[in-house]
Protein backbone atom coordinates (compact mmCIF):
# COMPACT_ATOMS: atom_id res chain seq x y z
CA UNK A 1 0.00 0.00 0.00
CA UNK A 2 2.47 2.35 0.91
CA UNK A 3 4.82 1.71 -1.60
CA UNK A 4 2.06 2.17 -4.36
CA UNK A 5 1.77 5.58 -3.03
CA UNK A 6 4.86 6.50 -3.10
CA UNK A 7 5.06 5.48 -6.79
CA UNK A 8 1.73 7.01 -7.36
CA UNK A 9 3.28 10.24 -5.95
CA UNK A 10 6.68 9.78 -7.63
CA UNK A 11 4.93 9.33 -11.26
CA UNK A 12 2.58 12.33 -10.48
CA UNK A 13 5.63 14.30 -9.25
CA UNK A 14 7.20 13.60 -12.93
CA UNK A 15 4.12 14.13 -14.85
CA UNK A 16 3.33 17.63 -13.66
CA UNK A 17 6.54 19.62 -14.35
CA UNK A 18 6.15 18.43 -17.86
CA UNK A 19 2.81 19.66 -18.72
CA UNK A 20 3.02 22.92 -16.98
CA UNK A 21 6.08 23.91 -18.78
CA UNK A 22 4.31 27.11 -20.30
CA UNK A 23 4.27 29.94 -18.11
CA UNK A 24 1.25 32.20 -18.76
CA UNK A 25 1.49 36.05 -18.88
CA UNK A 26 -1.39 38.19 -18.01
CA UNK A 27 -1.18 42.49 -18.66
CA UNK A 28 -4.63 44.35 -19.51
CA UNK A 29 -6.24 44.01 -22.94
CA UNK A 30 -6.72 47.50 -23.46
CA UNK A 31 -6.04 50.69 -21.22
CA UNK A 32 -7.45 54.63 -21.90
CA UNK A 33 -5.55 57.04 -20.40
CA UNK A 34 -5.70 61.63 -20.77
CA UNK A 35 -2.86 62.70 -22.72
CA UNK A 36 -0.34 64.43 -19.45
CA UNK A 37 -1.33 61.42 -17.13
CA UNK A 38 0.69 58.44 -15.89
CA UNK A 39 -0.03 55.46 -16.74
CA UNK A 40 0.46 52.22 -14.70
CA UNK A 41 0.83 49.03 -17.28
CA UNK A 42 0.53 45.77 -15.47
CA UNK A 43 1.96 42.86 -16.02
CA UNK A 44 1.91 39.48 -14.01
CA UNK A 45 2.53 35.78 -14.50
CA UNK A 46 0.91 32.59 -13.80
CA UNK A 47 3.82 29.51 -13.35
CA UNK A 48 3.85 26.42 -11.61
CA UNK A 49 7.26 26.87 -10.33
CA UNK A 50 8.65 28.66 -7.36
CA UNK A 51 9.81 32.35 -8.53
CA UNK A 52 13.49 31.82 -8.60
CA UNK A 53 16.06 34.40 -8.56
CA UNK A 54 16.87 34.47 -12.56
CA UNK A 55 13.34 35.32 -13.01
CA UNK A 56 13.14 37.96 -16.28
CA UNK A 57 10.47 40.75 -17.17
CA UNK A 58 10.70 42.89 -20.61
CA UNK A 59 8.89 45.21 -22.54
CA UNK A 60 8.60 46.12 -26.07
CA UNK A 61 6.72 48.83 -27.08
CA UNK A 62 5.22 48.91 -31.17
CA UNK A 63 3.88 52.02 -32.28
CA UNK A 64 0.20 52.64 -34.00
CA UNK A 65 0.70 51.98 -37.43
CA UNK A 66 4.36 50.59 -37.40
CA UNK A 67 5.48 46.88 -37.67
CA UNK A 68 8.87 47.10 -35.67
CA UNK A 69 9.06 47.64 -31.90
CA UNK A 70 11.72 48.33 -29.67
CA UNK A 71 12.60 46.88 -26.25
CA UNK A 72 12.30 49.40 -23.56
CA UNK A 73 12.58 48.05 -20.58
CA UNK A 74 14.36 44.85 -18.35
CA UNK A 75 14.48 43.24 -15.45
CA UNK A 76 16.79 40.58 -14.87
CA UNK A 77 19.34 39.75 -12.33
CA UNK A 78 17.57 41.48 -9.95
CA UNK A 79 18.39 44.61 -11.78
CA UNK A 80 15.81 46.98 -13.35
CA UNK A 81 16.84 48.72 -16.90
CA UNK A 82 14.98 51.55 -18.42
CA UNK A 83 15.14 53.44 -21.56
CA UNK A 84 17.57 55.36 -21.93
CA UNK A 85 17.58 56.62 -25.22
CA UNK A 86 14.23 55.92 -26.72
CA UNK A 87 10.97 57.54 -26.75
CA UNK A 88 10.80 56.89 -23.11
CA UNK A 89 13.69 58.04 -21.47
CA UNK A 90 13.01 59.45 -17.90
CA UNK A 91 9.43 58.79 -18.55
CA UNK A 92 9.63 54.91 -17.63
CA UNK A 93 9.63 53.62 -13.84
CA UNK A 94 9.72 50.65 -12.94
CA UNK A 95 6.71 49.71 -10.11
CA UNK A 96 6.49 45.90 -9.67
CA UNK A 97 7.47 43.80 -7.69
CA UNK A 98 9.43 40.57 -9.32
CA UNK A 99 9.23 38.09 -5.90
CA UNK A 100 5.93 38.92 -6.33
CA UNK A 101 5.49 38.10 -9.97
CA UNK A 102 4.72 41.53 -10.72
CA UNK A 103 6.16 43.47 -13.69
CA UNK A 104 4.58 46.53 -13.83
CA UNK A 105 5.60 49.59 -15.15
CA UNK A 106 4.90 53.28 -14.74
CA UNK A 107 4.60 55.40 -17.98
CA UNK A 108 4.87 59.48 -16.99
CA UNK A 109 3.27 62.28 -18.68
CA UNK A 110 1.92 60.43 -21.66
CA UNK A 111 1.88 61.80 -24.97
CA UNK A 112 -0.42 61.40 -28.32
CA UNK A 113 2.92 59.08 -29.63
CA UNK A 114 2.72 57.01 -27.13
CA UNK A 115 -0.31 55.35 -28.80
CA UNK A 116 0.22 51.59 -29.64
CA UNK A 117 1.12 47.80 -28.46
CA UNK A 118 3.02 47.25 -25.09
CA UNK A 119 4.06 43.89 -24.72
CA UNK A 120 5.24 41.69 -21.86
CA UNK A 121 7.36 38.85 -21.78
CA UNK A 122 8.22 37.41 -18.51
CA UNK A 123 10.46 33.96 -18.08
CA UNK A 124 10.80 32.20 -14.91
CA UNK A 125 13.19 29.84 -15.21
CA UNK A 126 13.79 26.48 -15.96
CA UNK A 127 9.68 27.59 -16.87
CA UNK A 128 10.64 29.23 -19.63
CA UNK A 129 8.10 28.73 -22.63
CA UNK A 130 5.13 30.62 -22.81
CA UNK A 131 3.50 33.84 -25.35
CA UNK A 132 3.90 36.96 -24.64
CA UNK A 133 1.12 38.92 -23.41
CA UNK A 134 0.14 42.69 -25.23
CA UNK A 135 -1.71 45.62 -23.87
CA UNK A 136 -2.68 48.27 -26.01
CA UNK A 137 -2.14 51.93 -24.90
CA UNK A 138 -5.29 54.84 -26.32
CA UNK A 139 -4.23 58.41 -25.08
CA UNK A 140 -6.98 60.94 -25.31
CA UNK A 141 -7.36 64.38 -25.33
CA UNK A 142 -10.45 64.22 -23.05
CA UNK A 143 -12.35 61.30 -21.98
CA UNK A 144 -15.19 60.36 -24.62
CA UNK A 145 -18.75 59.65 -23.07
CA UNK A 146 -19.76 56.66 -23.95
CA UNK A 147 -23.18 55.95 -26.09
CA UNK A 148 -25.95 56.11 -24.65
CA UNK A 149 -24.89 57.24 -20.79
CA UNK A 150 -26.53 60.43 -20.97
CA UNK A 151 -29.35 59.24 -22.76
CA UNK A 152 -30.29 56.29 -20.32
CA UNK A 153 -29.09 58.61 -17.16
CA UNK A 154 -32.07 61.02 -18.63
CA UNK A 155 -34.89 58.77 -19.64
CA UNK A 156 -34.26 56.79 -16.34
CA UNK A 157 -34.32 59.74 -13.73
CA UNK A 158 -37.24 60.91 -15.48
CA UNK A 159 -39.39 57.91 -15.85
CA UNK A 160 -38.82 57.28 -12.15
CA UNK A 161 -39.32 60.42 -10.81
CA UNK A 162 -42.86 59.78 -12.51
CA UNK A 163 -43.47 56.55 -11.06
CA UNK A 164 -42.66 58.10 -7.74
CA UNK A 165 -44.77 60.84 -7.76
CA UNK A 166 -47.47 58.76 -8.66
CA UNK A 167 -47.01 56.55 -5.88
CA UNK A 168 -46.40 58.84 -3.48
CA UNK A 169 -49.56 60.64 -4.67
CA UNK A 170 -52.00 57.39 -4.34
CA UNK A 171 -50.13 56.44 -1.07
CA UNK A 172 -51.28 59.97 0.74
CA UNK A 173 -54.61 59.63 -0.60
CA UNK A 174 -54.80 56.50 1.02
CA UNK A 175 -53.16 57.53 4.24
CA UNK A 176 -55.31 60.49 4.28
CA UNK A 177 -58.38 58.54 3.50
CA UNK A 178 -57.50 56.05 6.46
CA UNK A 179 -56.74 59.03 8.89
CA UNK A 180 -59.85 60.81 8.67
CA UNK A 181 -61.98 57.82 8.43
CA UNK A 182 -60.92 56.87 11.68
CA UNK A 183 -61.48 60.17 13.07
CA UNK A 184 -64.84 60.64 11.11
CA UNK A 185 -66.82 58.20 13.13
CA UNK A 186 -67.15 61.35 15.60
CA UNK A 187 -67.43 63.84 13.69
CA UNK A 188 -69.46 62.17 11.20
CA UNK A 189 -72.40 64.89 11.09
CA UNK A 190 -69.94 67.38 10.65
CA UNK A 191 -68.54 66.25 7.79
CA UNK A 192 -71.86 65.16 6.21
CA UNK A 193 -72.90 68.75 6.63
CA UNK A 194 -69.72 70.23 4.49
CA UNK A 195 -70.48 67.41 2.21
CA UNK A 196 -73.61 69.17 1.18
CA UNK A 197 -72.36 72.45 1.04
CA UNK A 198 -69.58 71.18 -1.26
CA UNK A 199 -72.55 69.84 -3.91
CA UNK A 200 -72.08 73.16 -5.85
CA UNK A 201 -68.62 72.11 -6.64
CA UNK A 202 -67.41 69.43 -9.31
CA UNK A 203 -67.13 66.90 -6.03
CA UNK A 204 -70.28 65.10 -5.93
CA UNK A 205 -70.39 63.51 -2.21
CA UNK A 206 -69.47 59.92 -3.34
CA UNK A 207 -68.33 58.49 -0.34
CA UNK A 208 -67.26 60.09 3.11
CA UNK A 209 -63.92 59.15 2.90
CA UNK A 210 -63.35 61.01 -0.67
CA UNK A 211 -65.37 64.12 0.65
CA UNK A 212 -63.27 64.28 3.73
CA UNK A 213 -59.91 63.58 1.30
CA UNK A 214 -61.25 66.20 -0.96
CA UNK A 215 -61.84 68.59 2.05
CA UNK A 216 -58.40 68.22 3.56
CA UNK A 217 -56.71 68.73 0.34
CA UNK A 218 -58.49 71.57 -0.51
CA UNK A 219 -57.94 73.10 3.12
CA UNK B 1 -94.55 57.17 -22.71
CA UNK B 2 -91.72 55.09 -21.36
CA UNK B 3 -90.35 55.83 -24.22
CA UNK B 4 -90.48 59.40 -24.16
CA UNK B 5 -89.56 59.56 -19.98
CA UNK B 6 -86.45 57.51 -20.91
CA UNK B 7 -85.46 59.09 -23.96
CA UNK B 8 -83.58 62.78 -23.71
CA UNK B 9 -84.84 65.80 -25.50
CA UNK B 10 -84.17 66.18 -29.18
CA UNK B 11 -81.11 69.25 -28.00
CA UNK B 12 -79.44 66.95 -25.31
CA UNK B 13 -79.39 64.13 -27.90
CA UNK B 14 -77.51 66.18 -30.41
CA UNK B 15 -75.35 67.67 -28.10
CA UNK B 16 -73.96 64.05 -26.95
CA UNK B 17 -73.53 63.59 -30.65
CA UNK B 18 -71.19 66.80 -30.67
CA UNK B 19 -69.65 65.61 -27.65
CA UNK B 20 -69.07 62.06 -29.37
CA UNK B 21 -67.06 63.22 -32.27
CA UNK B 22 -65.35 65.87 -30.32
CA UNK B 23 -63.93 62.98 -28.06
CA UNK B 24 -63.28 60.68 -31.52
CA UNK B 25 -61.61 64.13 -32.48
CA UNK B 26 -59.36 64.53 -29.62
CA UNK B 27 -58.69 60.68 -29.89
CA UNK B 28 -57.53 60.71 -33.73
CA UNK B 29 -55.78 63.59 -32.62
CA UNK B 30 -53.81 62.33 -29.95
CA UNK B 31 -52.93 58.91 -31.94
CA UNK B 32 -51.91 61.34 -34.97
CA UNK B 33 -49.57 62.98 -32.81
CA UNK B 34 -48.02 59.99 -30.99
CA UNK B 35 -47.60 59.06 -34.62
CA UNK B 36 -45.58 62.52 -35.89
CA UNK B 37 -43.57 62.36 -32.74
CA UNK B 38 -42.44 58.56 -33.43
CA UNK B 39 -41.52 59.54 -36.84
CA UNK B 40 -39.69 62.48 -36.06
CA UNK B 41 -37.69 59.95 -33.33
CA UNK B 42 -37.11 57.17 -35.73
CA UNK B 43 -36.86 58.43 -39.23
CA UNK B 44 -33.64 59.67 -40.43
CA UNK B 45 -34.32 62.74 -41.58
CA UNK B 46 -33.26 65.87 -39.44
CA UNK B 47 -30.77 67.00 -41.27
CA UNK B 48 -30.14 66.24 -44.89
CA UNK B 49 -28.03 67.64 -47.55
CA UNK B 50 -27.51 66.12 -51.10
CA UNK B 51 -25.06 62.99 -50.01
CA UNK B 52 -26.09 62.83 -46.19
CA UNK B 53 -29.11 62.28 -44.53
CA UNK B 54 -28.40 62.43 -40.64
CA UNK B 55 -30.53 62.29 -37.58
CA UNK B 56 -30.02 61.46 -33.80
CA UNK B 57 -28.90 58.15 -34.28
CA UNK B 58 -26.82 58.05 -37.04
CA UNK B 59 -26.24 59.29 -40.80
CA UNK B 60 -26.33 57.75 -44.25
CA UNK B 61 -23.80 58.84 -46.17
CA UNK B 62 -23.47 58.87 -49.84
CA UNK B 63 -20.20 57.24 -51.57
CA UNK B 64 -20.29 57.03 -55.17
CA UNK B 65 -23.54 56.10 -55.37
CA UNK B 66 -24.01 53.87 -52.34
CA UNK B 67 -25.36 54.72 -48.98
CA UNK B 68 -23.19 53.63 -46.25
CA UNK B 69 -24.54 54.18 -42.70
CA UNK B 70 -22.35 55.39 -40.59
CA UNK B 71 -21.77 56.37 -36.66
CA UNK B 72 -22.70 60.10 -36.07
CA UNK B 73 -19.38 62.50 -35.69
CA UNK B 74 -18.16 65.71 -34.89
CA UNK B 75 -21.56 66.10 -32.45
CA UNK B 76 -21.33 67.72 -28.97
CA UNK B 77 -22.06 64.19 -27.17
CA UNK B 78 -23.57 65.60 -24.32
CA UNK B 79 -26.58 67.67 -26.10
CA UNK B 80 -27.18 64.82 -28.87
CA UNK B 81 -27.26 62.53 -25.92
CA UNK B 82 -29.90 64.87 -24.43
CA UNK B 83 -31.81 65.42 -27.65
CA UNK B 84 -31.84 62.07 -27.78
CA UNK B 85 -33.25 61.29 -24.35
CA UNK B 86 -35.70 64.13 -24.58
CA UNK B 87 -37.52 62.80 -28.14
CA UNK B 88 -37.75 59.23 -26.56
CA UNK B 89 -39.55 60.96 -23.35
CA UNK B 90 -41.61 62.74 -25.75
CA UNK B 91 -42.84 59.74 -27.53
CA UNK B 92 -43.08 57.82 -24.20
CA UNK B 93 -45.30 60.63 -22.50
CA UNK B 94 -47.54 60.83 -25.28
CA UNK B 95 -48.66 57.39 -25.34
CA UNK B 96 -48.41 57.50 -21.86
CA UNK B 97 -50.91 60.41 -21.93
CA UNK B 98 -53.26 58.59 -24.27
CA UNK B 99 -53.73 55.18 -21.57
CA UNK B 100 -54.36 57.39 -19.01
CA UNK B 101 -56.83 59.14 -21.17
CA UNK B 102 -58.97 56.36 -22.34
CA UNK B 103 -58.31 54.99 -18.41
CA UNK B 104 -59.51 58.25 -16.96
CA UNK B 105 -62.87 58.60 -19.66
CA UNK B 106 -63.86 55.67 -17.42
CA UNK B 107 -62.87 56.00 -13.68
CA UNK B 108 -63.02 59.98 -13.31
CA UNK B 109 -65.51 61.49 -11.42
CA UNK B 110 -68.50 63.18 -13.63
CA UNK B 111 -67.80 67.12 -13.89
CA UNK B 112 -63.94 66.65 -13.02
CA UNK B 113 -60.88 67.87 -15.69
CA UNK B 114 -58.20 65.50 -17.15
CA UNK B 115 -55.68 67.04 -15.15
CA UNK B 116 -53.51 63.84 -14.90
CA UNK B 117 -53.36 63.11 -18.78
CA UNK B 118 -53.23 67.10 -19.62
CA UNK B 119 -49.89 66.91 -17.26
CA UNK B 120 -48.59 64.48 -19.08
CA UNK B 121 -49.18 65.78 -22.39
CA UNK B 122 -47.76 68.86 -21.13
CA UNK B 123 -44.49 67.34 -20.08
CA UNK B 124 -44.34 65.28 -23.30
CA UNK B 125 -44.57 69.08 -25.22
CA UNK B 126 -41.92 70.02 -23.20
CA UNK B 127 -39.58 67.67 -23.93
CA UNK B 128 -40.21 68.04 -27.79
CA UNK B 129 -39.27 71.48 -27.64
CA UNK B 130 -36.12 70.77 -25.51
CA UNK B 131 -35.14 68.29 -28.14
CA UNK B 132 -35.69 70.50 -30.98
CA UNK B 133 -34.70 73.62 -29.48
CA UNK B 134 -31.04 71.75 -28.34
CA UNK B 135 -30.98 70.02 -31.71
CA UNK B 136 -31.31 73.54 -33.47
CA UNK B 137 -28.86 75.54 -31.02
CA UNK B 138 -26.46 73.46 -30.58
CA UNK B 139 -26.34 71.02 -33.82
CA UNK B 140 -25.45 72.10 -37.56
CA UNK B 141 -25.36 75.67 -36.37
CA UNK B 142 -22.25 76.30 -38.69
CA UNK B 143 -23.25 73.92 -41.28
CA UNK B 144 -23.23 76.12 -45.06
CA UNK B 145 -24.59 73.51 -46.95
CA UNK B 146 -27.97 71.52 -46.65
CA UNK B 147 -31.18 72.00 -44.68
CA UNK B 148 -33.66 70.76 -42.16
CA UNK B 149 -35.42 67.39 -43.00
CA UNK B 150 -38.92 66.29 -42.51
CA UNK B 151 -38.24 64.32 -38.82
CA UNK B 152 -37.34 68.08 -37.87
CA UNK B 153 -40.12 69.90 -39.29
CA UNK B 154 -42.70 66.72 -37.79
CA UNK B 155 -40.77 67.26 -34.67
CA UNK B 156 -41.75 70.88 -34.30
CA UNK B 157 -45.65 70.30 -35.64
CA UNK B 158 -46.07 67.21 -32.81
CA UNK B 159 -44.74 70.29 -30.56
CA UNK B 160 -47.48 72.60 -31.74
CA UNK B 161 -49.88 69.93 -31.41
CA UNK B 162 -49.04 68.23 -28.02
CA UNK B 163 -48.88 71.44 -26.58
CA UNK B 164 -53.09 72.21 -28.28
CA UNK B 165 -53.64 68.61 -26.86
CA UNK B 166 -52.69 69.41 -23.45
CA UNK B 167 -54.21 72.58 -23.12
CA UNK B 168 -57.97 71.33 -23.91
CA UNK B 169 -57.33 68.00 -21.58
CA UNK B 170 -56.64 70.42 -18.92
CA UNK B 171 -60.00 72.48 -19.84
CA UNK B 172 -61.82 69.83 -20.73
CA UNK B 173 -64.08 68.33 -18.27
CA UNK B 174 -65.94 64.89 -17.75
CA UNK B 175 -69.98 65.66 -18.79
CA UNK B 176 -72.22 65.97 -15.90
CA UNK B 177 -75.50 64.45 -16.14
Amino acid sequence: MLTFLALASVVLLGIVPEQSQAIVIYTGWERHALVGSDIRLSCSFFSWRWTSEDVTFSWTYRPDGSRDSISIFHYTGGAAYVDNKGPFRDRLEFVGNPSRRDGSILIKNLEFSDNGTFTCDAKNPPDIVGRPSSVRLLVFEKVPIQAGVITGAIIGVVLGLLVLIVVIYYLMRFLVARRVFSLSVSKHGKKKKEGSQQRQGPVPPADPSKVAASAVTRG
Amino acid sequence: MIYRRIRKSPNAFSFQKATMLMLAGIVVLHITTIILLLVATIDNAWWVTDTVSTDLWGRWEMKGSVWHYTNLKDYPEEYLQTVQATSVLACIFAILALFVFVAQLFTLPKGQRFTFTGILQLIACLCVMIAASIYTAELHSTDKQGGYGHSYVLAWISFVFTFLLAITYLVLRKKSE
